[in-house]
């Protein structure tokens, strides 16, 4: 029975899946430091989240005569570098900004390791600004949104876990186990018994049985309608009791005696006599 | 009779010329291409002075050169030396201005800085690298000596060219 609940809301939550694509530009990723890790960027739980851009913008600080080369660059997830840019300043002076912009061509975020600065040489790098536009899908911003999302399952699973799961076990049910015990008693009554009451008893057996079927098909649509409408918080409309509990009788009868009612005797009496006289018409010789 | 009729018709057949003009098209496309970056706007630190230093109140103007073939143009920035548009004036304004490479997207481009050429109030780059660098002008003007300006709207242009070697 949990297995067929399972499907079941599995197979409900796939009927809403759908696929469209957001974009976005993360915050400037060196600004605390000239490493970083990318989890930052975009936004949690996204399913498909692609690389497209990275713009990086730093001032070089050297003396002219030194030889200096900036790298900023992205480790690739199992080795090498996804991204790399290097800006050789040797001979040059420092001071002026540098800016760079990059199209990426739509990169798994899930190759891309940590970033970095990396300056060799003689000189530093002050006011990096490093930015990655990205794209995804955000049909997994729940991750029930869809089967493919990831965490699809645990969620699914985590949301069953709360959920009160009774299993219908048709041998704790007494009406089943009272119609066993009463067909066992059946084989040994007389026959000339089983003869009289053998209709009788079985469309008792098959009343049990039938209530049977229809408790499994009512805890089947209760838990159905459950799942259906576990947004609704229902518990609200279930505490609500009457009040004092009881509604009791107001009407009272003054006296306690019903007097005929002489005058609808009368209307009746007189309905009486003129439908028999109606009827007596029909005998009365033709003129 | 008959004769005469069809020669005629002959020679009105051949009496029109053929000729036909095979145009020659061309186009070229821009590789110096100028777009202002950052609109400036005047600070008035003093009564007397319109400057465009961040210190004084104003903002910088920023033109950007993208420039797709190396060492094929030139950036000149000539900063104001007049308002376009002001108020009516009674004194002579001073003008001061400079320009210098404020951000560039090749290192190699740094070297722009050091190699400018400046006469009057234009600045000269030899733009020796493909690749975008912006330019930012400052420019101040005072008025008379000490003298207040007039109440109103300034507005003095930042003239940028890319002109081809």
């Amino acid at each position: 029975m949990r297995k067929l609940v399972a499907v079941a809301l599995l197979a409900l939550y796939a009927t809403s899946a759908h696929s469209e694509y957001l974009y976005g530009i993360s915050g400037n990723m060196a600004g605390a430091g000239h490493t970083w890790g990318m989890n930052g960027i975009g936004p949690g739980n996204t399913r498909g989240l692609r690389v497209n851009g990275v713009f990086y913008q730093y001032t070089p600080v050297k003396n002219t005569e030194d030889d200096m080369v900036v790298h900023v660059r992205n480790k690739r997830v199992g080795g090498g570098y996804i991204f790399s840019s290097t800006d050789d300043w040797s001979g040059l002076p420092g001071g002026i900004p540098i800016t760079k912009g990059f199209i990426i061509d739509n990169l798994p975020i899930e190759l891309w390791g940590d970033g970095s600065i990396d300056v060799e040489g003689t000189g530093s790098v002050i006011d990096a600004n490093v930015v990655y536009s990205y794209k995804y899908n955000n049909d997994c911003l729940t991750p029930m949104s869809d089967p493919s999302c990831p965490g699809y399952a645990e969620a699914v699973l985590g949301m069953m876990g709360k959920i009160d799961v009774t299993t219908y076990d048709p041998m704790d049910d007494k009406n089943i186990t009272d119609v066993l015990k009463e067909k066992a008693d059946l084989e040994a009554d007389s026959e000339q018994d089983e003869e009289d009451e053998d209709s009788d008893r079985l469309e008792r057996i098959l009343s049990g049985v039938d209530e049977s079927v229809l408790t499994a098909n009512i805890i089947s649509q209760n838990r159905l309608m459950y799942s259906l409408t576990r947004n609704s918080n229902m518990n609200p409309y279930y505490i609500k009791k009457l009040a004092g509990g009881v509604y009791k009788e107001t009407v009272v009868l003054d006296g306690g005696n019903l007097p005929d009612n002489k005058k609808g005797a009368r209307a009746g009496l007189a309905q009486q006599i003129l439908h028999t006289k109606m009827v007596s018409m029909q005998y009365d010789p033709k003129e | 009779m008959k004769k005469l009729l069809v020669a005629g018709l002959v020679l009105a057949v051949h009496i029109p010329a053929f000729a036909t003009d095979t145009p020659i098209v061309g186009n070229v496309q821009t590789r110096c291409l100028i777009t202002t970056d950052t609109n400036g706007v005047f600070g008035n630190p003093l009564p007397s002075k319109l400057s465009t230093a961040s210190a004084d109140g104003g903002v910088v103007p920023v033109v950007r050169y993208d420039v797709t073939l190396a060492d094929a143009y030139l950036a000149k920035v000539t900063t104001p030396t007049a308002f376009s548009a002001s108020p009516s004036l009674s004194d002579s304004v001073t003008w001061t201005g400079s320009t210098a490479v404020s951000k560039t997207s090749d290192a190699a481009m740094s070297g722009y800085e050091a190699a400018k050429v400046t006469y009057g109030s234009t600045t000269q780059f030899d733009l020796t690298k493909a690749g975008s660098t912006w330019f930012s002008s400052t420019a101040t003007a005072v008025y008379g000596v000490s003298k207040s300006f007039p109440g109103g709207s300034y507005t003095a242009i930042v003239l940028a060219e890319c002109i081809a070697k």
